[in-house]
């Protein structure tokens, strides 16, 4: 069979439709499960916040199912003027080995391709999470409530969040 | 039998830090990137639609609402690396008008807005994997704060292939456009086969509107198909 090459990804651009990245950040909506909020600041190399990023996440359902008919763990959000995004969304169950976690994929303009990254909740064994070792620390979420968590985003630079290349 | 996304030629991709094309530096990890190995999690299918709405497949317009410029059809076609079409992809397209000018708070480029029209449409694919988008060509523009970057014209696609891993956002260019042979963004993939599949190609056909046919490859296919 012929292998088709995949298409080269391109950057986002910075003219994204706003309206495109709004309405979908709110997957706790008649859910089963823990409701949760994760927030979040996107900063580049200088410090400097960045507007208008977009963030897709994918996740399992409470049980660890990631077919679940009546939820879909699928949403996006994109950042604000201060670089603050928000998810309202479920605890993810554990899955086939691994701990709880949320994958989170970011596209923005000066971004040539996708990254990709996952939020943990804390450092419950997972492969994925052990092999990045003293990094693992970044993809563990801060707790700031009972039920609210901080994931900030640092693209490049001192603290830079672990990307994967798959 | 499994679904599995292979890696991928790092020559048929961007780079992340790429000249001419100042944020990149700003914005692309300096950490190298960790490998993971694939689960679930990863080759698991997200619905994009069911939370987002398909709009129409027209961005021209009808009667006195027409968007001036040259009117133009993209057949666009997704295909995993199996060559399987991706029956019911959701693809989101946005470009600019005429002149070079997106609807958007950002864009501070000089150049005139288009009362009818409105750059961007959400559309589902067939079982072929196909989405045709009847709209108008749009204009090159300069970008600001750089010595004389213009954007060739070009047409922003996003699009979500079977897996989460497949997901795809990308550009398609126009054949025999001058500026494709000096934008940063193009020229930021390596291999010049890879680059030539990012430019559209022109169908001739009777009618009144110039057809464009795309073919956009998302990652993923059956593990099986390495069998010999």
């Amino acid at each position: 069979m012929t292998r088709h090459v995949p298409t080269a990804e391109m950057t986002l651009g910075p003219f994204f439709p706003r309206e495109f990245a709004a309405g979908a950040n709110d997957l706790a909506a008649g859910a089963q499960g823990e409701p949760i909020e994760i927030t979040g600041r996107v900063v580049q190399a200088d410090g400097r916040a960045l507007d208008n990023v977009v963030l897709e996440i994918w996740q399992a359902d409470a049980e660890g199912r990631f077919d679940n008919p009546t939820f879909c763990g699928w949403g996006r959000a994109a950042t604000d003027s201060t670089g603050t995004y928000v998810f309202r969304t479920i605890r993810p169950g554990a899955s086939q080995g691994r701990a709880p976690h949320i994958n989170f994929l970011i596209l923005y303009s000066g971004l040539m391709r996708q990254l990709q990254t996952a939020m943990y909740f804390d450092h419950s064994p997972d492969p994925v999470l052990e092999n990045l070792k003293e990094r693992s620390d970044r993809l563990v979420a801060k707790k700031e409530g009972v039920n609210r968590y901080r994931f900030d985003i640092r693209l490049r630079g001192e603290g830079e969040t672990p990307f994967f290349d798959d | 039998m499994a679904y599995t996304v292979p890696r991928r030629d790092a020559r048929t991709q961007s780079g992340g830090v790429v000249e001419g094309y100042a944020q990149t530096a700003l914005r692309w990890p300096a950490q190298p990137l960790a490998r993971r190995a694939h689960g679930l999690s990863e080759l698991s299918g997200p619905e994009p639609s069911r939370r987002l709405k398909a709009t129409a497949a027209d961005l021209a317009g009808q009667g006195a609402r027409r968007a001036l410029g040259q009117l133009i059809d993209v057949r666009a076609r997704i295909v995993d690396e199996d060559g399987a079409p991706v029956s019911g992809a959701m693809v989101e397209i946005w470009h600019c008008n005429a002149a070079g000018k997106y609807i958007h708070p950002n864009d501070s480029n000089d150049a005139p807005e288009d009362p009818n029209f409105y750059g961007a449409a959400r559309l589902l694919a067939d079982a072929a994997g196909r989405v045709e988008l009847r709209t108008i060509k749009p204009g090159a523009y300069p970008v600001p704060d750089t010595d004389g970057w213009w954007r060739p014209p070009h047409i922003h696609f996003s699009v979500w292939g079977r897996v989460w891993l497949s997901r795809l956002v990308t550009q398609m260019f126009f054949p025999g456009e001058p500026l494709n042979e000096r934008d940063p963004i193009l020229n930021a993939v390596r291999d010049p086969q890879a680059r030539a599949r990012c430019i559209a190609r022109f169908v001739p056909q009777a009618g009144n509107a110039l057809v464009y046919e795309y073919n956009l490859v998302v990652r993923g296919r059956n593990a099986a198909a390495e069998l010999p």
